[in-house]
């Protein structure tokens, strides 16, 4: 079953990178639609963003002692100052581990 | 000693830098080559988000044969975190189909966004490069085709840039999936995929819309966690989108009637 799940959001995946230049869909999307495409990676990224910092054992929010939440607090700011994948990635995982090790 | 190759008669020389600036010939193979070398810096925020992958799909219950495939199969980062996560909360297919659909709807902008510069080339071209469009191969190669939009040979920089990301995230995959029990926990290494998003979306916020969209959607995944089958995530997703639509729209000036 996993393997027919695979197979088909596989081709959905490409038939998305595809269709644009397939020479069968019209040259411009509509307007309406390609205005709520330009929110999709805001919306779909930040819905697994948000959990996976803020959630913590036995499906609980966590706001207080969560080394993660500085962690991510931080990576957004070095984000926007910098806007390098691995500025962000080396600020986050870095605040996350000194919390850890201070035992935060 | 091998045998020299006379150099083809219909083809000059390839140079080997084009200090002339964007308006030089350039060959096939040094754009290619120029599209490897501007996806490598790149590879720092891909190679970890690979591991993480291999050993969150091994984790998530998915076989060693599995995880991997999914990697050439699917091809999308985030598709295939949320992919592993949907499989192991036992969520039925066709949700899993819907929220893989929503994840990687964005590709339908990036493929637009490169049709007017590789419309004209043959489907032999078109669809392995539809294949290798991903965001990290489209954000270096669009900036290519913006610079030097009459470079006869500019389909092969998203070529290399394709391929680089390709190779990579196989071979990381395939070492996650069999380093999983060696890399310690206390490494916390899958928050390296929060983080990755996070850089890629915090930039992009730019407009109140964008905003709104991104705190529905956040909000929205909270309230939604307990959920079954992670449709929170689904939920969330749309949520945000018609969010940001909505304002969008009421933010248009109006045309004067």
């Amino acid at each position: 079953m996993i393997w027919i799940i695979m197979i088909v959001t596989g081709l959905l995946t490409f038939a998305m990178r595809f269709v644009m230049l397939s020479g069968v869909a019209p040259r411009k999307l509509p307007a309406a639609f390609g205005e709520a495409l330009g929110f999709v990676p805001i919306a779909v990224l930040t819905a697994i963003i948000t959990p996976a910092v803020l959630m913590g054992e036995g499906n609980s929010i966590m706001l207080l002692d969560n080394a993660r939440l500085p962690a991510a607090i931080i990576a957004v700011i070095v984000a926007l100052v910098s806007r390098s994948v691995v500025m962000t990635i080396s600020a986050g995982l870095g605040t996350l581990w000194f919390l850890t090790f201070l035992g935060v | 000693m091998p045998p020299a190759h006379p150099p083809p008669p219909h083809e000059p020389d390839p140079p080997e830098s084009n200090p002339a600036g964007d308006d030089a010939p350039s060959s096939a193979s040094s754009e290619f080559w120029t599209g490897v070398r501007d996806e490598l810096p790149l590879q720092l925020g891909v190679i970890p988000f690979g591991l993480v992958f291999g050993v969150l799909g091994i984790a998530s219950g998915l076989t060693p044969l599995q995880t991997i495939l999914m990697s050439s199969i699917l091809f999308g980062g985030a598709s295939q975190v949320v992919f592993a996560q949907l499989w192991a909360t036992g969520a039925p297919p066709v949700f899993v189909g819907a929220s893989i659909s929503v994840i990687n709807m964005r590709h339908v902008l990036y493929s637009a966004s490169v049709a007017p510069y590789l419309r004209q080339l043959p489907l032999h071209w078109r669809i392995p490069l539809a294949y290798l469009l991903t965001d990290e191969a489209y954000a270096v190669s669009i900036k290519r085709f913006l610079e030097n939009p009459a470079n006869p040979f500019k389909h092969y920089h998203l070529l290399g840039t394709g391929m680089t990301l390709w190779v990579l995230w196989q071979i990381t995959t395939t070492i996650g999936v069999f380093a999983s029990t060696t890399i310690p926990e206390e490494l916390s290494l899958g928050f390296a995929i929060p983080l990755t998003f996070i850089a890629i979306v915090a930039p992009t916020i730019r407009t109140r819309p964008d905003l709104l969209a991104c705190i529905t959607s956040g909000g929205l995944a909270l309230a939604g966690h307990t959920l079954p089958w992670n449709s929170g995530l689904l939920i969330a997703a749309m949520g945000g989108i018609l969010a940001g639509w909505l304002a969008h729209r009421f933010n248009q000036p109006r045309v004067a009637q």
